[in-house]
């Protein structure tokens, strides 16, 4: 198969050879590679790529994954990290409308008719800055002779493939991971890969997220190698008993590679002791379900305690082959019959904020230092919830929520605001995914993602269909895919507000506010298990709290801390201790967005926000509406809100 | 000065003069308030105290149009028009200021045991009000300050309503006793109580230059400094200023600009370089509100009203 650029403006290709998405385990050769946080089967390909720039996909240099094009004259660039933050493409921050606002006139594929194909959209679109990395690597020698694949955790915003001069595949999905199978074209020495990256694509209408557009290579890549038998994907679910002491343990593992040797699956708590040791042969899929675990130690945000899963799998003289292991905790999140959300039988209080990832040097690009950061200072500032906005974040960071108790309301990467908002008004003439057929499988494809690779964490509680998208039957299949999969999690989506007539449960909106001229069909009923609101004022809140709830009430996002802000709070804090069905909310949001520059007037490092590098249209200063400036160190306003996030730990 | 438990009053033809032991203040009759504030030979004020009634637009209050609606405290709080000076010396009320030749009457060793003398400023609204702003010292030097706005329907809320001091040099930093952190009327749940030594004077880095560093409910500040303007002073002691409440508490910031100096930024960087002290003692302050930064409003009961009274005072150079 040949690569096509066509595939930039079809909203049906998002994936090509591309692997299935699967569990985020790591896995190791032993235990003392697993101590040491190295697996034999990994080889990181971070570090300086040979880079080469185009402002459009026509400037693009053709061929230049061929082995033997001429290089010298690419420039080098770091992997990971943002194109525009290395200066080769302007910086631009936009929040709702579209960053081809005012440039480019363009509708997405098939949204005002079935045969608008909007042909070239993309492929040929002046705005589609491109970025030509090339990296040349030999195998590790543990590598040698095993399968291998390449997996990118995060490139915005199309990427293309090549391995030797042989096209490989294609990926959409900034957020989730991409794996391809390399084994076919793969040697031991001197391989050539190429990567080509698209600024825009149909997933630009998608991923049209409040925030700094970049592009790139931002997060990092690596080579992993599959032992002989290898568990390919694992889903852990812990089920606890009505009593909340007991539990039931089902583990299901997706082996591939030979079928020989055995599968040895162990459970132990936190001071190892074990509660469950048992070998099976190796088949294609190995599955315990409902092992009776007595008196279990329950997981929540006070008491974070997890339980240790190892997974061994020997070959038939017993000699270990690849070591698997997971933490996992018991926990239940339910909603009871007075639509109150429980944790654990208790009454759940959400003292959360939405964190995009950000880091004033690097962008998106951020790293373990940011996020360890950003973990104590949750900690310091009973920040017990944190929502993904609004796409997966890097895998260590459910890993970090998990140990430390923080709950997950983990979104989707979809945000398609400039298709059906437009100056304010609820305008979804053109609004994609909507219940447009042709866009249904790339956001299905989403959230499958989203699934399959965090669906053993034990800190998500939800699952966020998307932000700001309003609302359709491909939410409903996306609502679907969720229920259908997975029975421990609730799903939450907002959007599905501008769909619903709230006269009767909040008297005092408008419609006009947040229903679309001409109405709309409802999908109240069947998206969304919870009620959320994004800066819904107090007296709202009571009003619908009031007017028998018919779902627990969140706000998703609320509190909006641009500038000098978070006045205010206790209004919103007092409404817990008077209605059940109120269970907090996610404040707007954790953290400036600003770029640290150095200020060619003064010389010192200063805060650029949008607009600042000439970049039309832009949303300026509402890039930074953290309780944290960019740089990580506090607003004034957090002490407010660790007081109030306080009283309800 | 031989210590004699009286205040020396002078009676000068466009200022009268208060001194005491370790202090000496000039109450400018052409400037409109006082004028020099000298404490044990150190100058305290770079142009005479005027009332305030603008803080720097926040993001909130641009979003949900306050800064617009309420655009005409701009204009008083940048101009000031004193309409009336009232003196009294001791017992004895001035009906006309002392001024030549009247000031012919008077003898170089003129006493008091007190001086209250209050400035009326017609604020450059439509319709107009007026503040005046009250000095009442005592023979310890101290000086009790009192501020009054009055209410008029007609005028749109107020952000702020407060006595600015310029300061001639940037402080070093300074003390307080209240709330920890920024806080204002809506944002001042999650305090501790305590003293407070700040280093410097600290600007909020929000991305936008915006209203930041209001203390609430304080019971005094010291402000410390180590410079003066005058050539011939080089000493660099560290020199302290202390403002104290007088029957309630106080709210205050202390930032090294205007309120109109920040507005004008749409960077810190773009911010002069700090060169004085800029102290605003506020006897009502707007909240900064929350809701949302494209229209909520700050919640009903932390707003302003313009139409109803103001009063408040404090305690300079409080012992």
């Amino acid at each position: 198969m040949d690569a096509d650029i066509k595939w930039l403006d079809d909203p049906e290709t998002f994936r090509v050879n591309q692997l299935p998405a699967h569990s985020d385990h790591h896995y190791y050769g032993n235990y003392a590679e697993w101590a040491a946080g190295a697996s034999r089967f990994t080889q990181s390909l971070d570090g300086q790529w040979q880079f080469k720039f185009a402002q459009t996909p026509q400037e693009r240099l053709h061929g230049f994954y061929a082995l033997d094009q001429d290089t010298t004259d690419f420039d080098s660039i770091t992997v990971p990290s943002e194109i525009e933050m290395n200066d080769y493409a302007q910086n631009n921050y936009i929040n709702t409308l579209i960053p081809w606002e005012g440039k480019i006139y363009r509708r997405p594929a098939y949204a005002l008719s079935a045969d608008d194909t909007q042909a070239g959209s993309f492929s040929t679109g002046s705005d589609n800055t491109v970025g030509m990395y090339r990296r040349t690597f030999d195998l590790d020698p543990a590598l040698r002779g095993k399968a291998v694949r390449v997996r990118f955790e995060g490139v915005e915003r199309a990427m293309y493939l090549w391995l030797n001069g042989h096209f490989i595949g294609y990926a959409e999905d900034s957020f989730t991971p991409s794996e391809f199978e390399l084994t076919p074209y793969i040697q031991d020495e001197g391989n050539v890969m190429a990567v080509e990256v698209f600024k825009h694509s149909t997933a630009s209408w998608i991923e049209d997220q409040d925030m700094f557009r970049f592009s790139g290579i931002f997060r990092s890549v690596s080579l992993l190698a599959q032992p002989v038998t290898h568990v390919e994907d694992m889903t852990i679910r812990p089920v606890v008993a009505d009593n909340f002491k007991d539990a039931r343990f089902n583990l299901s593992l997706k082996l591939a590679g030979e079928r020989a040797g055995s599968v040895h699956i162990m459970v132990k708590d936190a001071d190892g002791n074990g509660l469950l040791d048992q070998s099976l042969p190796v088949t294609t899929a190995v599955d315990l379900e409902d092992v009776d675990f007595h008196d279990v130690h329950l997981w929540d945000n006070h008491d974070p305690y997890l339980y240790q899963l190892l997974v061994e799998i020997r070959d038939e003289s017993g000699k270990l082959l690849e070591l698997v292991p997971y933490r996992f905790g018991f926990r239940r999140i339910e909603i009871n019959d007075d639509h109150v959300v429980l944790l654990n039988g208790k009454r759940l209080i959400i003292n959360g904020v939405n964190r995009h990832e950000w880091d004033d040097h690097r962008g998106r690009a951020i790293t373990m230092a940011d996020m360890t950061k950003d973990i104590a200072t949750f900690k310091e500032n009973n920040i017990n919830a944190v929502r993904t906005c609004h796409y997966p974040d890097q895998i260590p960071w459910y890993y970090l929520c998990d140990q430390n108790g923080i709950y997950m309301m983990a979104e989707n990467n979809l945000e398609s605001h400039a298709t059906w908002q437009k100056m304010g008004a609820i305008e979804p003439s053109y609004n994609v995914p909507g219940s447009v057929s042709q866009w249904k499988d790339v956001v299905v494809d989403r959230a499958r993602s989203n699934y399959e690779t965090f669906k053993n964490h034990t800190a998500i509680l939800f699952w966020s269909l998307g932000n700001e998208s309003f609302a359709g039957d491909n939410l409903v299949t996306m609502n679907q895919f969720y229920k259908e999969h997975d029975d421990s999690r609730l799903t939450h989506y907002e959007g599905v507000c501008h769909t619903h007539d709230y006269s009767k449960q909040i008297p005092s909106l408008d419609p006009k506010g947040y229903l679309p001229a001409g109405g709309t069909k409802d999908y109240r009923d069947q998206i969304s298990d919870v009620e959320s609101w994004m800066y819904l004022p107090p007296k709202q809140v009571e009003e619908y709290l009031k007017n028998n709830p018919d779902k627990p009430f969140m706000e998703c996002e609320y509190m909006h801390d641009m500038g000098n802000s978070d006045g205010g709070m206790g209004s919103y804090i007092e409404l817990l201790d008077k209605y059940p069905q109120y269970f907090g909310g996610f404040i707007w949001d954790f953290i400036d967005q600003a770029i640290a520059v150095k200020d060619p007037i003064s010389g010192k490092e200063v805060m650029r926000y949008g607009g600042d590098f000439d970049d039309r249209h832009s949303d300026y200063e509402f890039s930074g509406d953290g309780l944290m400036f960019a740089d990580r160190t506090p607003k004034p306003a957090m002490q407010e809100v660790r007081y109030y996030y306080g009283l309800h730990k | 000065m031989a210590y004699t438990n009286k205040l020396h009053v002078i009676y000068g033809d466009g200022a009268l003069g208060v001194a005491g032991d370790d202090f000496h203040y000039i109450f400018s009759y052409e400037r409109g308030g006082l004028e020099s504030m000298k404490i044990k030979g150190k100058e305290w004020l770079y142009r005479v105290p005027t009332p305030t009634f603008w803080r720097t637009t926040t993001d909130n209050d641009r979003g949900n149009g306050f800064n617009i609606r309420s655009a005409q405290w701009v204009c008083a709080d940048l101009f000031q028009k004193c309409v009336n000076i009232d003196l009294s010396v001791g017992d004895h009320h001035f009906d006309e200021l002392p001024v030549a030749p009247r000031t012919n009457d008077f003898r170089g060793d003129e006493e008091a045991d007190g001086v209250i003398i209050s400035y009326t400023f017609e604020t450059l609204t439509s319709p107009a009000t007026h503040a005046t702003v009250s000095y009442e010292v005592q023979v310890d030097g101290q000086i009790k300050v009192g501020v009054h706005y009055t209410g008029k329907d007609g005028l749109p809320e107020l952000p702020v309503f407060g006595l600015r001091l310029i300061m001639p040099t940037e402080a070093t930093g300074f003390t307080y006793e209240g709330l920890s952190g920024e806080t204002y009327p809506d944002r001042m749940a999650g305090v501790t109580h305590g003293t407070f030594a700040i280093k410097g004077l600290p600007v909020a880095k929000y991305l936008v230059p915006q209203e930041n560093g209001m203390h609430m409910a304080t019971d005094w500040v010291e402000i410390t400094r180590d410079t003066t303007q005058n050539n011939a002073d080089h000493d660099r002691t560290p020199f302290k200023l202390k403002v104290a409440k007088d029957d309630q508490p106080i709210n205050f910031s202390c930032l090294p600009y205007t309120a109109e100096e920040l507005e004008n930024a749409t960077h810190l960087e773009e911010l002069p370089l700090a060169r004085r002290t800029v102290l605003v003692i506020a006897g009502a302050v707007r909240g900064v509100g929350g809701i949302d930064s494209w229209g909520a409003d700050v919640e009903q009961k932390y707003h302003i009203s313009a139409d109803k009274d103001i009063e408040f005072s404090f305690i300079m150079n409080a012992k």
